[in-house]
């Protein structure tokens, strides 16, 4: 019932984005040879689909489009292609088949989970913590003289919180269902529903597999999926968040062995190690520290490196920038002793780098024999619940995703010299999550049941200029991946009037187990901004312009709106773009204007109405 | 009506420049009058090329043959006279009368990412907890005509860094294939459905800001309003590498077979001897309409490894690119308005690493002490080395170039005031350059 587009119809949908070859004059006549093969195939199995579909000429129009769109993005996948042996149908069944009984049983458990959850949620004391948010943002607010923006209306409500949950805008049932329901307690309903499903857990698999994992060139053809399944799983079952961590510090084998392993496989040497390690989990920036000492704080060179000493006896064994099957699958160890006769450093350790005792942040020396892993006890003191910095790190960065902006900023470089805008509160945030045993939903919880949370982004007379007090919700700005969810949410195989055929699925699953990017990773990769604020708008020309001239999207628009506005009246057609896009009832005077511009342009008014939507900035944000 | 009278081809020219002839004049004539038409440009413009992750300066531009750790590269000497640079760049030293060496950069940053921002910036990352705005940013905000249609800063290859606290009217039109140019230019319904949708759009985006207000809503406006206004100008056309005259091809792909229509090429990036021809080629087109910043970043010096091979073959790779970029300038009188900029983020050590690569060769490690860039044309005073390192090429002893020193050198030859202070969004005042800066005189 939730509105994110079912694993299998992404999976459909991207197979068809990417899974089109086009040959080109400049092409080397090894590569022409291989595109007109790979053409070939394509083409008998577009026309296999075609014939498998039936009548629904729209559609096929529709996939036609999509594919002819999806030119540009065949060359990374055709490089895949050419390398691999092709598999035979036999050996694609069987793989098909391992995958679907390998998916059945997961979704059972991700089942079994959500009631488990539900059950969780229900019990979980975040009231007082709610009630305190709220009164130190109105305290603040009063010190600081701003009037707070009313509540949201029911709609904006949904939307901010369906993309703040689970990445991606509500459906229209869905969104129908909300609006009109006349319980006083839908709020809070909501959003127990959304925390206990599988897609919250799939979202903050994602959501953190990107902070995990920095595409290098020294770790080109490692592959990040194993480390978002894994991260996936254990959101989706509610593990705990110290649990999360020591997993994924701990890690050792191959990524098939353990997803969780793919976080040092992409990070492989001690000071890359130490740099996302203590912003993710520590809330600080200390790479400065690497080559001398910080200029505003009192993290010296010495402290980097005997942080970094706890991860000086990782190594690699394999080859991550060409993994082969038949050889060494990369795979990480811990060896026993860094010290001695025969044992090599670690590669492309920085010149800076010192080699000393591991240290715990401005803590103690550790104590441990040179024999023992050092990892694990890295992991314990930083899981403690007496850390200082691992439940700060957290709370800061659930509010900073949940708002925009942290209470202090930029959210993971939090030192003595930034000042957080309500000390107290984020001492009581960190103080909480701790004492509920790092459960990963509670902080969302006690922030999404606030009043706080639930007001307009509209601003009032006098708290227009407020950025740092939560006067009003700020606008953020949707991610990269959120866009790109969003938008298939409406051009979406469903909304085109089509079915999903199952063998496309498979095979797409086969693709993207060779590591091929999907239309999806391509997406992202075109529209990241980088680390930005989730406050400031940053995507350019090339990007708008693909948004607006783009197949999928711009012809896109219109054979949805055409489906989905089949047999309605005009007034119901246009409520329906606007349930499908915006997730609200358009105003009267938007419906006024828009019913005069359909009577003014016949021919493809409802298709001109969704472009103009999905091109606007109320799609672009989250209000 | 189509009657042309005898005068002579010069007064001819100016009339048609002037647009007194309609449009019925035949192909060379209109691109002879295109191009009176576009010296109108009075801006100086630059070409940054960014080497980047940090070029061997001991293996490019500032040798140090007969040392211990000198390398195997011999210097050769050069059309400026005493000026020597690595044999690599054969085609280049025929260039170097028209060139600047800068031997004595100084900077401090050593990690890939901080020497990026601040070698691009002039400012230190996140210091004053700002976004700052990177060269190509500030030339748009300080030369660029607001009123231009196209973008006034443009990269080609990877994304580059953006506008900061300028905000997106300065941000970089990024093109990540010069032989694809811009993406999606053009729209997919009929033109006057197009003008209804874009009027629509509008007409929403108005009422949105109007109610919630918000920075993002009108980023996002301006961001569409340009990309519409880039979709309908004929200048556009100067990002279509295939509108280029064989001629002009020939200069930047010598090598290549003259029928054909573009250049091949393998790989990814601007890391290969096309690829980064295209790129100089394009940014050349893209001065030549009056776009006064384009960046073109070539990849590959991160050489901890393999460092003799690799900047062998780049050295190739900018050795053929940058010459036919100056001799093209050059040709077409734009030299002296163009500084053509050659820098990465800082150089590499002096001492040859023990970390043997896959082919057993070792390499050099991240430099920022003491390293070189080059400046060519832009009015400069060409056919000279400013300052001078030790002779391990270890220490900078004679005119050390902080990055202050090098933003308001650059900024002074294009003719932007360094100390000029611009506000941020929240009205706080900022030198397009920190305080203190003392520019290179010997080269204005």
């Amino acid at each position: 019932m939730l509105s994110k587009p079912s694993c299998c119809g992404i999976l459909l949908v991207t197979a068809m984005f990417f899974g089109v070859a086009s040959v080109r004059a400049d092409d080397t006549p090894a590569e022409a040879k291989a595109k007109a093969k790979l053409l070939a195939q394509q083409k008998a199995e577009a026309e296999k689909s075609k014939r498998d579909e039936g009548k629904n000429t729209s559609a096929s129009i529709a996939i036609r489009v999509v594919m002819s769109a999806a030119a540009n993005s065949a060359n990374v996948v055709k490089r895949k292609v050419q390398t691999e042996k092709p598999k035979t149908a036999e050996e694609l069944k069987k793989e098909a088949e391992a995958k679907r009984i390998e998916e059945e049983k997961k979704a059972a458990q991700a089942k079994a989970a959500e009631a488990m959850l539900k059950e969780r949620l229900a019990k979980m004391p975040t009231a007082p913590l709610t009630k305190k948010i709220d009164e130190a943002i109105a305290k603040k607010l009063e010190e600081e003289k701003l009037p707070a923006s009313p509540k949201a209306d029911d709609a904006e409500f949904l939307r901010r919180v369906y993309l703040d949950l689970t990445g991606v805008i509500p459906n229209v049932e869905k969104t129908k269902a909300f609006l009109d329901d006349k319980d006083p307690n839908k709020r809070a309903k909501l959003i127990d529903e959304l925390l206990a499903s599988p897609v919250f857990g799939k979202h903050e698999g994602d959501v953190w597999t990107k902070l995990m994992f920095q595409r290098l060139t020294e770790n080109r053809g490692i592959r990040v999926d194993p480390l978002r399944e894994w991260l996936e799983d254990r959101f989706v079952q509610g593990e705990s968040w110290d649990k999360i961590v020591t997993g994924l510090l701990t890690a050792t084998g191959t990524q098939e062995e353990n997803g969780a392993s793919t976080y040092f496989l992409a990070a492989l040497s001690a000071d890359k190690m130490t740099d996302s390690i203590s912003r993710l989990f520590l809330g600080v920036k200390i790479e400065c520290a690497q080559c001398h000492n910080h200029p505003f704080v009192s993290y010296k060179q010495n402290d980097y490196w005997a942080l970094a000493a706890f991860f000086m006896k990782v190594r690699l064994d394999g080859n991550p920038k060409n993994p082969n099957p038949k050889g060494r699958v990369p795979s990480i160890v811990e060896i026993s002793a860094t010290q001695g006769k025969g044992v090599a450093r670690q590669k492309n350790l920085p010149e800076a780098a010192k080699f000393l005792p591991p240290k715990f942040l401005k803590g103690e020396q550790a104590n441990v024999e040179d024999k023992e892993p050092l990892r694990p006890v890295f992991a314990k003191w930083l899981t403690e619940k007496e850390n200082p910095y691992f439940g700060r790190a957290w709370a800061n960065r659930v509010w900073g995703q949940l708002f925009g902006v942290g209470i202090i900023n930029p959210i993971d470089d939090m030192h003595e010299e930034r000042v957080p805008s309500h000390p107290e509160l984020l001492d009581e945030l960190a103080k909480v999550f701790v004492a509920q045993d790092f459960d990963v939903r509670f902080l969302y919880r006690a922030i999404c049941n606030s009043e706080t949370y639930q007001r307009t982004s509209i601003p009032v007379a006098g708290n227009e200029a407020d950025r740092t007090y939560f006067s009003h919700m700020p606008i953020k700005v949707l991610t990269a991946e959120q866009l790109y969810d969003s938008l298939n949410a409406v051009v979406s195989v469903a909304n085109l009037g089509r079915e999903i055929p199952k063998d496309k699925a498979a095979a797409f699953a086969a693709a993207q187990k060779r590591g091929a990017l999907t239309a999806r990773d391509q997406f992202v990769a075109f529209f990241d901004a980088g680390e930005t604020q989730a406050i400031s708008y940053e995507s350019g020309i090339p990007q708008v312009l693909r948004l607006m001239n783009s197949p999928q999207y711009a012809r896109g628009a219109s054979l949805v709106a055409q489906n989905l506005t089949r047999g309605l009246a005009k007034d119901q057609a246009i409520e329906k773009l606007y349930l499908t896009a915006f997730s609200r009832r358009p105003t009267s005077a938007e419906m006024e204007k828009m019913t005069k511009y359909v009577d003014d342009h016949p021919t493809d008014g409802f298709g001109d109405i969704l472009w103009v939507l999905l091109n606007s900035s109320e799609f672009a944000l989250n209000r | 009506m189509n009657f042309i009278p005898p005068h002579s081809r010069r007064e001819f020219l100016r009339i048609a420049s002037a647009g007194a002839l309609g449009a019925s004049l035949s192909g060379w004539l209109n691109v002879l009058a295109a191009r009176a038409a576009e010296s109108k440009v009075k801006h100086k413009s630059c070409i940054l090329l960014w080497m980047d992750g940090g070029p061997s300066h001991k293996d490019t531009f500032d040798l140090k043959p007969g040392t211990a750790d000198g390398g195997e590269f011999k210097p050769i000497k050069t059309s400026a006279d005493g000026v020597e640079i690595s044999e690599h760049f054969p085609k280049l030293a025929q260039l170097m009368n028209h060139g600047a060496i800068i031997r004595g950069m100084s900077t401090q940053e050593g990690a890939h990412g901080r020497a990026k921002v601040y070698l691009h910036t002039g400012y230190k990352e996140g210091i004053g907890g700002l976004v700052y705005p990177s060269l190509g940013s500030i030339v748009s905000k300080e030369l660029g005509d607001p009123n231009f249609p196209l973008p006034n800063f443009v990269t080609i290859g990877p994304r580059s860094y953006g506008a900061g606290f300028l905000g997106p009217k300065h941000q970089p039109l990024d093109v990540a294939d010069p032989a694809r140019g811009v993406e999606s230019l053009r729209p997919l319904v009929n033109e006057s459905q197009f003008q209804n949708r874009t009027g629509l759009l509008e007409d929403m985006e108005a009422g949105f800001y109007k109610q919630y207000q918000g920075t993002a809503i009108n980023d996002h406006r301006t961001t569409y309003q340009r990309a519409i206004r880039l979709m309908e100008c004929k200048e556009a056309k100067a990002f279509d590498l295939a509108l280029e005259p064989e001629s002009g091809k020939k200069l930047y792909f010598p090598n290549q077979p003259a029928q054909s229509s573009e250049p091949a090429r393998k790989g990814g990036g601007n890391n290969n001897n096309n690829k980064f021809a295209e790129s100089c080629l394009l940014a050349r087109r893209l001065i030549e309409v009056g776009i006064p910043f384009v960046e073109v970043t070539l990849g590959g010096w991160d050489t901890h490894q393999n460092n003799f091979s690799r900047v062998k073959q780049l050295s190739g790779i900018v050795d053929q690119g940058l010459s036919a970029l100056i001799n093209d300038l050059k040709d077409r009188g734009l030299l002296d308005s163009t500084l053509v900029i050659w820098m990465g983020e800082f150089g590499r050590t002096p001492k040859i690493n023990n970390r043997q690569g896959a082919n057993g060769e070792p390499g050099r490690d991240h430099y920022p002490r003491a390293w070189s860039t080059v400046f060519f044309g832009g009015g400069i005073k060409g056919g000279q080395v400013i300052g001078k390192t030790d002779a391990e090429g270890a220490t900078v002893v004679d005119r050390p170039v902080p990055v202050i020193d090098y933003m308001a050198t650059i900024c002074s030859i294009l003719g932007i005031d360094y100390n000029k202070q611009n506000e941020t969004p929240i009205g706080r005042p900022i030198r397009v350059v920190e305080k203190g800066a003392n520019p290179i005189k010997e080269l204005l």
